[in-house]
């Protein structure tokens, strides 16, 4: 049989010729900005999440959709960095800490203000307890909360760049790069905790008030969007394939005459800018912040809601925190040992079985049913031997590692 | 204080021996495999539990180190045969599915042992110590486990340079295609490594036990440690491990004692940022510039 | 592109593959359909670490929560329903403490709760059940300065531990050098300004104060810093895995407790089968109950527990208060005829009594703490403790050290606090009974 590919109306076409009256189509490779299908569930979701306040009068719930949009948006950071560009950092966690602690002390501040502390004071509590007597002058500007959020947000932006400039610079990633990533959040926790008159140590900031109101349930659903559309004009531009070339094979990158280390210096910023908002919303949703939120074992579960969701793919990581989360919720209490047994065979089956992730595999599936057997076939040989990868849906977990030999 | 800082300087030389012997296992499978095994630190704690056991069946320490390294080694070679093997080629994901596996190894542990500390006691020959200098004695058991790591260091040497095995090791590690056409199996060199590495981290486990408290959460603090000395140390190199040891376990005690523990962990820390800045490999570890 | 059938499907199996990974919709339906199936028991939560560096502690209490409800509802329950435990577990990290009691209180509707061991972990779910009036009981020893409505506090603070403890150090044993050493958290430096606070008093002094990250195992420059300092006491605030290594790693290092002993309100015979009882012996320590106290409802205690949980099993005294808790719990529930939090807190806890294997013990009727007896334990070979100093009498609760702060008190009944306490959540947040006076 000399027909090897099946030929789809949509690729494989050709530039329009003059005056044929079709008009100028999109390069092959080229997807639509966002599919008729993904736009509706995309709004069924917002709607269905955005309305919970009317319909259900459970507050537990509410404040956990909340928490868990702030997930779902560290995850999506994670993607960026992960799926998208092959970098896997153990830190992301770093990034969501601070400006989860800037916005943390500086709701914290301002409640003291009004309310006084058992001792009197007008200043956070864990300041008191811990020996201070006023509110420390480096932070007194944090009394305006939109300054703590700017910092919050430039912070680690500003970090994270050092970071890249650091590692990308001189060509440390894969493997040596995750362990550094892995140590600078054991630093920053270990720091936070170590530091515990300005950063409340291991009570976390507590006993603030917190603005979990359907109100602001929206408000994280439109920073939710945005970020979404952001990320996915990102991914499908011209430096989004760049960044998938250099999750691919970044030495052909290179050769290709594309700098590789700014790219990742660039992509790992934005993810952390992401991160920050995430950290951001979340202080204020939940009330409560701690070291917890800025260490490796948060990272990690970050990773693998990526992972579980289909990293390199957008709606992955929203569907993977949601997920994991819930059922987290769901099998709680005396079952919290099963739960431990679940989660861990869920990493194994993730990177074993299920590569790519649901939404992956759901759209390989699906792209393998549309395309035809013998396109398939062609795929599985072409994924066996190179990775390489032209399509929407590709395949992740390809090493950027020159360890391997 | 001046004899403070010196009997700080020979019990940062324990310190020193634990790192190397928690780290050792780790070097081999990171080193010779490029595994991330992100379950070490869980496998330590499995040959501490192991040592619990023995030491519950009347056995002691010089017992608890041939089962514990037993034990341990073939849970490495189940774990390597059911999940590494299918992810060699894909190190970054190999980190996330053994830290599933240490989940899952915490948790089985928890549900067979509960969750309350075990007591694993020394050996009683190792009771009390001598003066070296000033006011303490140097506990026997530290320097127990200071001819220990030298010991494990100078096995681990003479398994990979002086035997046939190790020959074929170092083959396979040098180039992996060409020594699988030389006639050498290379899946069953990478299965033994993964469980001779997975062994040594279970003897470090039973013999830390008796200086630290046996309980399921212990073993995170020593992947770190371990992951520290290799990153410092360089990967892949005897060498390495010594050195990376000595000089992350002598700061942190010296500066531990001039600050305290926390800020001498961080500057630890900053140190080997700094260090891996100037040569990324680590100092032993194979360097070049891209 | 053309609007197909097909088209509309994959829209609508987009939007349902939407919702079902949302996983909200679901959950919703059944939620609605438990909450049909209650009604029937009483449910009171259980918020204990079952894992994690606390653990070791604190799966006791929850072990001896359990006991008393068993035995409760063996007796016909409380209202003629069951009790029923609800058990979540905050795996040691505070965080997950308040995430926990919000599921209890708001989830779950729990009438109340007995739950935390660690101080950190209470001041972060107080604001929890501050905010949506639950009933918190709170078995552990702390460090005092602090009353909150919705919280009743059945362990020891500092007047009933330590006023006795370090006078009873510096006169019976001798010893005025004191080296403190703690976890570093509120607790312990709380306790230390005490222990500072009372050296003074009594004529000790401070060689040295240090803190270790909870979860820390490596002592050997502490214990140096130890030997080189010239104290002859240490008084250690260490909490959980922490004093297992500690302990160990100082009989390690060859100090006896004749040349040092370690002083601590802390540890108790469970932390001391962990370490083995050769690494604990000689050691004091200071609580309201030992296992080796000797009254007849101890005995019995002790059996009852040993049976349900091996012979193995040591009790010690945050568990006895765990245990006592609940019996007020239920009393409680049962003199005010319902489950209200507010009819509890103002009428039904305050002023219980219940014979506790410690002795006789009673909630202050004003300020939501208990009186206790006294005791100091001297640690022996079969890793229990010989009491070598009983209190004469139950002492009364002050929950403001008198020393550090003479003119602050706490009072439920006064009218001030009652004025305050009336306020709704959203205007007044300070459901403190502190009052100046």
């Amino acid at each position: 049989m000399a027909e090897v590919a099946v030929r789809d109306d949509k690729m494989m076409e050709g530039p329009a010729e003059k005056g044929s009256g079709r008009a100028k189509r999109r390069a092959y490779w080229a997807p639509r900005f966002l599919p008729l299908w993904a736009l509706i569930g995309g709004a069924a979701v917002i709607a269905l999440i955005g309305a919970y306040p009317y319909y259900g009068g459970n507050e537990y719930i509410l404040s956990l959709l909340g928490k868990f949009l702030c997930f779902a948006i560290f995850a999506l950071s994670i993607d960026l960095i992960w799926g998208f560009t092959g970098i896997l950092s153990l830190g992301q966690a770093v990034y969501f800490g601070i400006g989860a602690y800037f916005v943390a002390l500086s709701l914290k501040i301002n409640y003291a203000l009004i309310h006084p502390t058992r001792y009197g004071g007008k200043f956070p509590d864990f300041m008191e307890w811990n020996g201070l007597t006023e509110l420390p002058h480096f932070m007194t500007p944090l009394i305006s909360t939109p300054f703590a959020v700017v910092c919050a947000l430039l912070f680690p932006t500003l970090l994270a760049f050092l970071f890249g400039v650091i590692t990308f610079k001189r060509h440390i990633y894969g493997v040596y790069c995750a362990v550094i990533t892995l140590a600078e959040s054991l630093i920053l926790q270990d720091f936070i905790i170590e530091y515990q008159a300005y950063t409340g140590g291991f009570n976390g900031i507590t006993d603030y008030s917190n603005y979990a109101t359907p109100a602001f349930l929206w408000f994280i659903l439109a920073v939710v969007v945005v970020f979404f559309v952001i990320a996915r004009a990102l991914t499908h531009s011209r430096v989004g394939t760049v960044l998938k070339s250099i999750r691919d094979n970044d030495v052909r990158a290179e050769f290709m005459g594309y700098n590789v280390a700014n790219y990742r210096i660039f992509v790992f910023c934005v993810s952390a800018f992401m991160a920050a908002a995430a950290g951001a919303l979340y202080a204020a949703w939940v009330g409560i912040v701690s070291f917890l939120d800025a260490g490796p074992v948060f990272s990690i579960e970050g990773v693998i809601w990526t992972a579980v969701g289909g990293r390199g793919t957008l709606i992955g990581p929203f569907i993977g925190a949601f997920l994991v989360k819930g059922a987290e919720f769901f099998l709680s209490g005396t079952l919290a040992q099963w739960w431990q047994i679940i989660v861990g065979s869920l990493f194994i089956f993730v990177v074993l079985v299920l590569r790519d992730g649901i939404v992956g595999s759901i759209a390989n599936f699906l792209r393998a049913r549309r395309k035809g057997a013998a396109f398939n076939q062609v795929v599985e040989e072409a994924d066996q031997k190179a990775h390489d990868r032209q399509l929407d849906w590709s395949p992740a977990g390809v090493p950027a590692d020159e360890n391997v030999r | 204080m001046l004899q403070s800082i010196i009997t700080q300087f020979f019990s940062g030389f324990s310190v020193v021996a634990i790192l190397v012997i928690a780290a050792l296992g780790l070097a081999i499978i990171f080193g010779v495999a490029g595994v991330i095994n992100m379950a070490h630190g869980e496998l330590i704690m499995v040959g501490a539990y192991t040592a619990a056991v023995v030491g519950k069946l009347g056995g002691n320490t010089f017992i608890a180190i041939p089962v514990a390294f037993v034990v341990v080694g073939l849970l490495g070679l189940i774990i390597e045969r059911g999940i590494i093997q299918w992810i060699y080629d894909r190190p970054l994901e190999t980190l996330l599915a053994t830290w599933g596996v240490g989940i899952l190894l915490q948790t089985i542990i928890k549900l067979i042992f509960g969750p309350e500390l075990y007591y694993v006691g020394a050996p009683k020959i190792f009771e009390g110590g001598f003066r070296v200098i000033g006011r303490l004695p140097f506990p026997y058991y530290r320097m127990f486990l200071i001819v220990m790591a030298i010991l494990l260091l100078l096995l681990v040497y003479y398994v990979i340079f002086r035997t046939n095995l190790g020959l074929k090791v170092r083959a396979v590690r040098r180039n992996r295609a060409i020594s699988g056409c030389l006639g050498i199996d290379t899946a069953r060199i990478d299965m033994t490594i993964f469980a001779f590495g997975c062994g040594l981290a279970g003897i470090a486990g039973a013999v830390l036990a008796p200086i630290k408290s046996v309980s399921t959460t212990m073993g995170f603090p020593y992947a770190v440690d371990s992951y520290m000395v290799l990153v410092l140390g360089g990967v892949g190199s005897l060498w390495g491990v010594l050195s990376g040891g000595a000089l992350i376990g002598e700061a942190e005690t010296i500066l531990s004692f001039i600050f305290n523990n926390v800020i001498g962990r961080l500057l630890v820390f900053l140190f080997i940022v700094i260090i891996i800045r100037i040569v990324p490999r680590g100092i032993f570890g194979y360097n070049e510039r891209r | 592109m053309s609007i197909t059938r097909r088209r509309i499907l994959k829209s609508t199996g987009g939007g349902l593959a939407g919702i079902l990974a949302s996983g909200v919709a679901p959950y919703h339906f059944v939620r609605n359909i438990a909450a049909a199936a209650e009604g029937d028991t009483i449910k009171v939560g259980i918020l204990h670490s079952l894992s994690g560096t606390i653990a070791i502690i604190e799966t006791s209490l929850h072990n001896a929560e359990l006991l008393a409800i068993e035995e409760i509802n063996a007796k016909g329950g409380v209202l003629g329903k069951k009790i029923e435990p609800v058990v979540e577990d905050p795996q040691s990290m505070v965080q997950v403490f308040a995430e926990k009691a919000k599921r209890l209180l708001l989830e779950q509707k729990v009438v109340a709760v007995l739950g935390c061991y660690t101080s950190a972990s209470r001041q972060s779910v107080l604001p929890v059940f501050e905010e949506h009036n639950g009933v918190l009981l709170y078995p552990t020893l702390y460090e005092a300065q602090e009353c909150s409505k919705n919280c009743f506090y059945t362990g020891a603070v500092p007047n009933q531990q330590l006023d006795d403890f370090v006078p009873w150090i510096i006169n019976t044993l001798g010893r005025k050098k004191f080296y403190l050493i703690g976890a570093n958290y509120i607790y312990p430096k709380e306790t230390n300004r005490e222990v500072k606070a009372l050296l003074q008093k009594h004529g000790g002094t401070t060689v040295a104060e240090e803190y270790s990250p909870l979860g820390s195992t490596e002592f050997s420059t502490n214990i140096n810093k130890i030997a080189s300092s010239g104290c002859d006491i240490v008084f250690s605030d260490l909490v959980g895995d922490q004093i297992v290594a500690f302990y160990k790693q100082f009989k390690e290092f060859g100090i006896t407790a004749k040349d040092i002993p370690i002083c601590t309100p802390i540890t108790t015979e469970q932390e001391i089968a962990a370490m083995g009882a050769e690494n604990a012996v000689g050691h004091y320590t200071s609580f309201n109950y030992f296992q080796s106290v000797d009254t007849p409802q101890n005995k019995s205690f002790v059996e009852r527990y040993k049976a349900k949980y091996g012979k193995d099993a040591v009790t010690n005294a945050v568990m006895e208060a765990a245990y006592f808790q609940t019996y007020f719990l239920a009393q409680a529930i049962a003199k005010v005829k319902s489950t209200d939090a507010d009819a509890l807190i103002y009428e039904g806890l305050p002023g219980q009594e219940f014979q506790a294997p410690q002795g006789k013990v009673k909630i202050d009727e004003k300020n939501h703490h208990t009186w206790l007896w006294a005791r100091i334990g001297k640690a022996n070979e079969n890793g229990q403790f010989d009491v070598v100093w009983k209190s004469e009498d139950w002492i009364r609760p002050q929950p403001w050290v008198p020393y550090l702060y003479p003119n602050k008190t706490c009072d439920f009944t006064d009218k001030r606090v009652l004025d305050r306490l009336k306020k709704p959540w959203s205007a007044e947040k300070n459901r403190s009974a502190t009052i100046d006076m």
